[in-house]
């Protein structure tokens, strides 16, 4: 299983800052991920797509292609809209 | 006259006098105001013979057309002098109240030059300027000197400099409303060299705007943009800056200990997540702010404003320190003593470094949370080790044989962006023209962050024209003078109409930022005609050798080189990074860049 790492609101949401969730695509983690818990899925996800400016990471590489392969060695992280200086 | 007050006020310190005269409006309409109008203030006043802190330099402090009108963030202003941690043009800004009370006293600039007998405070009343003794307060630390003068957000505002100041660090701030910081570059050795303890204003007119209808519904739009925003209307207020600690160090592109990796075990315990969790108080906001990005943050021994990312960075990760309460410590002490939290942290790393490698004889390692506040207060005051450390890092690396290990870019400390992670921040840093920041433009939008789109953060093909536009929009935006948050909800064209609305002056998006292009080549020239060149726009050989051996920056180091070429060339400017006259034409330069060419 992959590790998925939750940061900033979304821990609140999950409730934990951290999940392992089977999927071969970082969507299917995603759409995995919605399941558990829809609050969280209501915020990240719409018409299935990420909404704008949500950031996922997958080994520290940003991810433009949901579709991109996951291995159980992975580690997915996903980000709420953030900026800072 | 809309905008614009339309006066400078002129102190002379040495002979405690002052005049006033008419501000050049087509000056201001080519520079528009704070830092643009500073550095051009600058040009004419003080020279390639002029050492920093010296009386021949001056402190410029400027406010913008928007300072004070009301408009969203319309609090900050700027000083401008040339530096004396870099020797380059240097501005600092920076938000609270004070920028609004100094354009309330009804004043686009005030200059001060010269050089007091004994140390002295400034009081500014509108018209009533009155030169008060502080040879009591000298010695005085900020948070003190700002109640004892009697600061009063709304109402009369303090401006100041702590010990470290008084010793001349060049790494010293100007602080203002207590915690606010004119941070970077040395500015409040350049006050303390002036025997300036303070300036304290109180105004009474409010800034006269051209077309109060037009302003009152682009006041309304912004409220509703801002609004709509989950930057700035969640994001911001729920987090503040700090939260960009985990992303960072996820990406592996956070500088740890010296930039000696990119990535910090200990991010966690010192992230956004975790200062709001155990010891976030409340938020607060600046003048006329809806944002509200400012954390109070309380400890067993502290109270106050902060950390930023970057100071928390600064103390953190750089220092190789996971201990949250120590880093809020010395961020509080580095305000109360005056001294610029990014380059502080910066240089203990530095030392740090220096030690644990033998080349320096002291017991400072990475990780010693306990070692952070008398550090920093041995600096602040120049004592034991701390002499060593208050003119930065490129100092004490050069004074024990390695200055390579300061993680500067033209002498000033860059912030926790480590580049080789950020292709187009490396090009950003290299190229500012006040040395290592963040504040000259940006990439962490658009490299990690997706603001307004994703692009790859390690392709170094096409980077410049990224960095160009970046530069140039914060050249304007600095210059108006608005806080650059308010643009990740607000698009160029609104300050552009705002602008327009309270002077009375179109002005077009493309006009805005081309003054932002125009002050950004000014600066340029005034670094050349202080003999900076080519070689003076690059990294540290670490940043530019050394690959990160893990995580997922492993294997990357700056680009520079082909990004830099690039760059020039993009600029208009020849192949050493000199201003063309085809380019400088267009930009109504030319006249100044005919004394860079007599200077050489």
């Amino acid at each position: 299983m992959a590790t998925v790492k939750l940061f900033a609101n979304l821990r609140k949401l999950a409730g934990t800052k951290e999940l392992s969730i089977t999927g071969t695509t970082v969507r299917a983690v995603v759409n995995e991920l919605a399941e558990r818990s829809s609050e969280v899925g209501s915020v990240i996800l719409e018409n299935g797509n990420l909404r704008p400016h949500f950031i996922v990471t997958l080994n520290g590489r940003n991810i433009l292609d949901l579709d991109t392969a996951v291995t159980e060695q992975d580690t997915i992280a996903i980000f709420p809209p953030l900026a800072g200086g | 006259m809309s905008g614009w007050s339309g006066r400078i006020l002129d102190i002379d310190l040495s002979i405690q006098t002052y005049r006033t005269y008419p501000l050049d409006m087509e000056m201001a309409r080519l520079f528009i105001g704070g830092r643009g109008l500073g550095a051009r203030l600058l040009w004419d006043m003080v020279g390639p013979e002029v050492d920093p802190l010296s009386p021949e330099n001056v402190l410029i402090f400027a406010n913008g057309p928007l300072t004070g009108t009301g408009y969203q963030t319309s609090n900050r202003f700027s000083v401008s002098t040339k530096s004396p941690l870099t020797g380059t043009v240097l501005d600092a800004n920076s938000g609270g109240f004070w920028g609004m009370q100094f354009k309330k006293a009804g004043y686009d600039v005030l200059i001060v030059r010269g050089r007091a007998r004994q140390p002295v405070w400034i009081e500014i009343k509108n018209d009533a300027i009155s030169f008060h003794d502080a040879s009591e307060l000298w010695g005085m630390r900020v948070f003190a000197l700002t109640e004892k003068l009697g600061q009063n957000n709304n109402k009369r505002n303090v401006l100041c400099i702590g010990p470290a100041g008084e010793n001349l660090s060049r790494i010293a701030s100007i602080m203002n409303d207590r915690e606010r910081a004119l941070a970077r570059g040395g500015t409040g050795a350049v006050m303390g060299s002036k025997n300036l303890k303070a300036i304290v204003i109180e105004g009474k007119d409010r800034p006269a705007i051209d077309d109060p209808g037009q302003f009152k519904f682009l006041l309304y739009e912004t409220r509703k943009l801002l609004a709509a925003n989950p930057l700035t209307s969640q994001a911001f207020p729920e987090f503040g800056t700090v939260v960009l600690m985990n992303i960072m160090n996820n990406i592996g592109a956070l500088a740890t200990r010296n930039h000696q990796q990119t990535q910090f075990e200990g991010a966690e315990a010192i992230s956004g997540e975790e200062l709001t969790e155990k010891y976030l108080v409340k938020n607060s906001a600046c003048w006329a702010c809806p944002i509200a990005c400012t954390r109070v943050t309380k400890t067993d021994k502290v109270e106050g404003e902060g950390p930023e990312f970057e100071s928390t960075w600064a103390f953190g990760a750089q220092c190789g320190i996971d201990d949250l309460p120590a880093i809020i410590e010395a961020n509080s002490l580095c305000n109360d003593l005056g001294l610029d939290t990014i380059s502080a942290g910066s240089t203990i790393a530095c030392a740090m470094e220096l030690s644990e490698k033998g080349y320096m004889d002291s017991d400072l390692r990475f990780g010693r949370a306990d070692q952070l506040a008398s550090t920093v207060e041995a600096m602040a005051y120049r004592r034991d080790i701390g002499s060593d450390l208050a003119d930065g890092s490129l100092r004490l690396g050069a004074k024990y044989g390695h200055p390579e290990l300061s993680m500067s870019a033209k002498g000033m400390e860059m912030p926790a962006y480590d580049p080789r992670g950020m292709q187009g921040q490396g090009l950003l840093y290299a190229t500012s023209n006040r040395g290592g920041c963040h504040m000259r433009g940006n990439m962490v939008g658009l490299e990690v962050l997706g603001l307004p789109m994703m692009i790859d953060r390690f392709q170094v093909q096409g980077k410049s024209s990224y960095v160009v536009l970046h530069q140039n929009v914060s050249a304007a935006i600095d210059s108006l003078v608005v806080c650059k948050f308010t643009n990740l909800g607000v698009a160029d064209e609104y300050f552009a109409r705002v602008l327009s609305a309270v002077t009375g002056i179109k002005y077009a998006t493309g006009d805005m930022v081309k003054a932002g292009e125009r002050i950004w080549n000014l600066e340029k020239l005034y670094n050349l005609r202080e003999g900076f060149g080519r070689k003076d726009d690059t990294l540290p050989p670490r940043l530019l050798n050394e690959a990160p051996t893990e995580g997922p920056s492993q294997g990357w180091v700056v680009q520079l080189e082909p990004m830099l070429k690039e760059y020039y060339r993009g600029r208009g400017w020849d192949e050493n990074g000199v201003p063309t006259a085809k380019k400088l034409a267009e930009l109504e330069l030319t006249n100044l860049s005919e004394q860079v060419i007599a200077a050489k």
